[in-house]
Formats: C-alpha cells, sequence, structure tokens
C-alpha cells in the first residue's frame, strides 16, 4: 500500500502547479484549467485521507460534480469575454483600478 | 420526522425554478418573474421569523441543524435579497431577460441559507459555491465592458479563494477524520494534530479572507463592487460577504476552537490593517459607490474583530459574537439601503446630467432639493453606518467594541474607535454634499420600487437598534453556537 505522505505530496505539488499558474498566466482559458487542477488537488486529498470512513469519498464527489458547474459558469463568462472584446487575454483588464 | 423548518428553504429552490418559466410568456414575464420571487422571499421570511428562535433541529444525519443562529441569518439573507428583489422590478423594466436575474438571485440566497443552517462541511461547502457560481454571472448582467471584467475578476479569485477552502477543508478532515463539525471540535480538542491542522486552518483562513475581503485580500472586491450593477453589489456586499462570516463562526469558532490561540494573531492584524487601510482609502475616493465598497471592507475588519476576541478570552466569547452577529445585521441593511439609493442617483437623478459618471459625489450635490426622500434616507444610512447613535450601526458597533475592551484587548478597541471617527468624516461628507451644495437640476421623480427598498433599510435601521428581541435573538444565537462548539 501506498504510504499516505506520497499523496498528500503529490496533491501539495498539484496545488502549487494551479496557484503558480493563476498567479501568472493571462490566458483565460488556462487560467481556468489551473483552477481545476486546484479542486483535484483538494479531491486527491480527501480520497487519501478517506481511509478509516468514507466522508473523504463523498465530499470529493460533491466537490467533482461542483467543479464542473464551475468550468460550465467559467466558460461562459469567457464566451461572453470573447464576444464583447475579442480577446480572451485576462491582461485587457484596465479599467478598474484602485 | 418532521421537515417544517426547511420550509423556507424549499420554497426558494421551488421559486427559483418557476421563476424561469417566464421566459415563455408574451411579455417576457418581467412582472411575473419580480413578484414571484417577491411573494416566495417574503412568505419565507415570514416562516423565518415566526419559527424564531428554535431549539436546535438536526436533520439528514446531522449533517443540516437549524437553530438561533441559522434563523438569525437566514432573516438577513432573505432580507437583503427581499430589498434587491424589490429594486429588481425597477431596474429590470428595460433589461432583457429579468428572469434569469431574479432566479441566480434566488439561488444565490438559497446557497447562503444552506451555509447557515449545515453542520457538516459538505452542504457547507456545497451551499458556498451556489451561492459564488450564482453571483458570478450577475456581476455581468449588464453586459458592459467594465460589467464584464468585474465579473472575470470576481470568478477567478472567487473560485481561487473556494479551491483553498477546499484544500484546507482537506486538511480539517485528514486530521479530525470526519466531517461534522461539533464532531471536528471534539477531535482536535483531544489532539491538536500540528501541523497539520494548522495547515489546513491557514488554507481555511484565507479562502474566507478572500471572500470576507479582509485586507490583503481585498483587493478584487472593491473592483467587483465597482463594476457590478448597483443591486448586485448590494447584494454581494450585504448578503454573500456575511454567508463567508457565518460559516467562518462555524468553521473557526465551533470546528477549529481548539487552535484559537494560533488564529489570534492573524485575525488581529487582518481585523486592524482592514479597518484601517479600508477607512483610510475610502475617504480619498470620489466615486460613492467605490467609497461605499471600501467602507464595506472597513466594516469587515470591525467584524473581525469579534473573532479575536473570541481567541483571546472564551469569558467574553459570547458578547463577542452577539456583537458580530448584530453588526453583520445592521451592516447588511444599512450597506444594502445605501447601494440602493446609488441605483436611485444613477437611474434616475443623474443619467440626465452626465452619463457615464453616475457615482461621482459631485452627482449628489444638491440632493436634498433634487429628491428629497431619497436624501433624507440616505443621511439616516449614512449617519448609521457612521456610527452615530441611536442609529444600529452605532448599537451594533458598541457591542463588539465593548467586548473587545472586556477581553482586555484595550488597544484594538481603540484602533476601532479611532476608525469609525475617521469613517465618520466621508459618511458626514456625502450628508454635507446632500444638504449644503446647490442642485445642478429640478426636482424628479423618484421611483417607488426603488425608494420602497431603501425605506424599509432605514426604518430597520431607526428601530431594530432600539428594540430589545434583537438583541435577545443575537445573544441566543451566540449562545447556540457556544454550545455547539462544548465551550458553553
Amino acid at each position: 500500500m501506498i504510504p499516505l505522505e506520497w499523496y498528500l505530496a503529490l496533491a501539495a505539488v498539484l496545488f502549487s502547479i494551479g496557484a503558480y499558474g493563476i498567479l501568472v498566466e493571462r490566458n483565460g482559458l488556462k487560467v481556468l484549467m489551473c483552477l481545476e487542477i486546484l479542486l483535484n488537488a483538494a479531491n486527491i486529498n480527501l480520497v487519501a485521507f478517506s481511509r478509516e470512513n468514507l466522508m473523504g469519498q463523498e465530499f470529493a464527489l460533491f466537490s467533482i460534480a461542483i467543479a464542473a458547474c464551475e468550468v460550465a459558469v467559467g466558460l461562459a463568462l469567457l464566451i461572453m469575454l470573447f464576444r464583447y472584446m475579442d480577446t480572451i487575454d485576462l491582461e485587457t483588464f484596465n479599467i478598474l483600478r484602485w | 420526522m418532521s421537515y417544517g423548518l426547511l420550509i423556507p428553504e424549499l420554497i426558494i429552490a421551488a421559486s427559483a425554478l418557476i421563476v424561469l418559466l417566464a421566459v415563455f410568456m408574451k411579455d417576457g414575464g418581467k412582472k411575473f418573474a419580480g413578484y414571484v420571487s417577491i411573494v416566495a422571499l417574503l412568505v419565507s421570511l415570514i416562516l423565518v421569523l415566526k419559527d424564531g428562535l428554535v431549539t436546535p433541529t438536526p436533520y439528514f444525519n446531522d449533517t443540516i441543524v437549524i437553530d438561533p443562529l441559522s434563523q438569525i441569518f437566514n432573516m438577513i439573507f432573505l432580507l437583503v435579497s427581499l430589498l434587491v428583489v424589490i429594486g429588481g422590478i425597477r431596474y429590470n423594466e428595460d433589461k432583457p431577460h429579468a428572469e434569469i436575474f431574479y432566479s441566480l438571485l434566488l439561488f444565490a440566497t438559497l446557497g447562503m441559507m444552506v451555509v447557515a443552517i449545515s453542520n457538516d462541511l459538505i452542504p457547507l461547502f456545497v451551499g458556498f459555491e451556489l451561492a459564488s457560481l450564482a453571483t458570478y454571472p450577475m456581476a455581468a448582467f449588464e453586459r458592459t465592458k467594465r460589467g464584464i471584467e468585474a465579473s472575470m475578476k470576481y470568478f477567478v479569485i472567487g473560485a481561487l479563494s473556494s479551491s483553498l477552502l477546499l484544500f484546507g477543508m482537506s486538511y480539517i478532515y485528514g486530521v479530525a477524520g470526519t466531517t461534522n463539525i461539533p464532531q471536528i471540535a471534539d477531535a482536535l480538542s483531544l489532539n491538536l494534530m500540528k501541523p497539520a491542522s494548522l495547515l489546513g486552518l491557514l488554507f481555511i483562513v484565507s479562502g474566507f479572507g478572500f471572500k470576507m475581503a479582509l485586507v490583503p485580500f481585498h483587493m478584487w472586491a472593491v473592483d467587483v463592487y465597482d463594476g457590478a450593477p448597483h443591486l448586485v453589489t448590494a447584494l454581494l456586499s450585504s448578503a454573500s460577504k456575511k454567508m463567508a462570516f457565518v460559516a467562518a463562526f462555524k468553521i473557526l469558532v465551533v470546528g477549529l476552537i481548539a487552535l484559537r490561540f494560533d488564529w489570534y494573531i492573524g485575525l488581529a492584524l487582518l481585523a486592524v490593517l482592514t479597518m484601517t487601510l479600508g477607512n483610510v482609502v475610502a475617504a480619498v475616493q470620489r466615486s460613492v459607490k467605490r467609497m461605499l465598497a471600501y467602507s464595506s471592507v472597513a466594516h469587515a475588519g470591525y467584524i473581525a474583530i469579534a473573532f479575536v476576541v473570541i481567541s483571546k478570552s472564551l469569558a467574553e466569547a459570547e458578547i463577542a459574537l452577539a456583537g458580530g452577529i448584530l453588526h453583520i445585521f445592521s451592516h447588511a441593511l444599512m450597506n444594502a439601503g445605501a447601494f440602493i439609493v446609488a441605483a436611485i442617483i444613477a437611474a434616475a437623478v443623474i443619467s440626465k446630467v452626465k452619463p457615464g459618471e453616475e457615482d461621482n459625489l459631485d452627482n449628489y450635490a444638491g440632493l436634498g432639493k433634487i429628491a428629497p426622500v431619497t436624501a433624507l434616507m440616505m443621511a439616516i444610512l449614512m449617519l448609521s453606518l457612521g456610527g452615530v447613535p441611536p442609529m444600529f450601526g452605532f448599537w451594533s458597533k458598541a457591542v463588539i467594541f465593548l467586548s473587545a475592551i472586556k477581553a482586555d484587548l484595550l488597544w484594538l478597541a481603540i484602533i476601532g474607535v479611532l476608525n469609525s471617527a475617521l469613517s465618520l468624516y466621508y459618511y458626514a461628507r456625502v450628508v454635507m454634499y446632500m444638504y449644503y451644495r446647490d442642485p445642478v437640476i429640478e426636482r424628479v421623480n423618484e421611483p417607488l420600487m426603488y425608494v420602497l427598498p431603501v425605506a424599509i433599510a432605514t426604518m430597520g435601521v431607526i428601530l431594530l437598534g432600539l428594540y430589545p428581541p434583537t438583541y435577545e435573538w443575537a445573544f441566543e444565537a451566540a449562545r447556540t453556537l457556544l454550545m455547539m462548539g462544548g465551550i458553553l
């Protein structure tokens, strides 16, 4: 059996990749993918911790469904962004400062 | 087992779906959708008030508990949504797809109510996400460049904050072996399980910090509040933000109370920074909407004092929590009212003067003559936000500062009072502009559907602070929460 620490390390690495991506990426789609990676890092943690009872796996199922909803909303917003601004580059945001 | 206490939630869920049927109606069903939402919210509100201080009743294998705490927060959420929906009837007159506005608003309200009644991390997270996902598109409801930008920022930051929250929850589940919040408290009181529990705490506090817009996690909030339509901003800052506070009450004060010495310094720092920065930056704003956005950041700092007091001294936890709940209540009313006033100015008064600059303070010049009713109510709301007695905003703030003094946190209370004094400067400036500047245009008609919600909020602000049952309810809610965490 693979020890718990390995799963936790994997989740931590995934979380760091996702957080890094959100900070540096300017492409809306890539940011969306990084957000998904973040949620999945948490899912790995939940399932890995779920050794004594099933609550963690249950929680992970809920969070997978929520992640799907989040993508739906995010993609809809990106489509709207593209229609009105002809780009999905988040760097174009410049109206609201301070 | 009877599900009578869950009827308010069920009504909101059903009406959120029914409202969507308006799309099949000839005229787009704007009036239909609006009035169905009003009736649903009103009936739920009355049911919540009728049940009042219930004895804690668990449902669904103890994942959901209806208790005085959930009742008072459900009341706040329903009240704010009701104000926004009444204003929405006028707002949606010239907008396509009003039914989507109402449906999203009702789903957001449902999500907040689910957070308020949840007693387990799973429904809490689901409700949290429902409320967030429903409000992301609402920020872009007008499909202007500003709105889309605000909505996109809100989405990225909101999704990031919920991932942080979920990641933190996964560690808490790992150390406690359960997702039930009181059981987490029990498990952690036996064994603190550092450092994994601290890691969870860190992620949860930063996740909530984003949602509550505490400095340094506040940058998105002001932009979103500024870019979103006024009514949506009223919902976001008065209800959605308060949802983060009730979730934090449940997770930090009940679940992670054993770690309270570890969140003491962090939250004290966040509270002081939030109050000070919010007030200082609000004082230099020219746009009233942006000023209100920063002031709502500052008020989150006052509410965060409650957490600091609880972590310092459990003896004062009850009064601190009650103060936090009272200030959440009063700020929800004042803020929703003030943002709807800004909507009135933008829609009815100023669009005739300067397009694109609706929220500039100059447009409030002489409002006492242009729109006397609105100006009077705005003056009352501003004074209440600034903490002038005898308004509700004064009493609720006083309870929080009192709890800080009682818990030997005199320095924190002094910083709070100084901030409160500073905030009076920019609130009074709005009043000064309204009454001591010459009007730029003739008197205008104030739209009834906008004035009505502001009038309700203003009445609440004047009367509730002098109405003893408000305090009884808040203290009872605080006691229930502390009992759940095994402190009382």
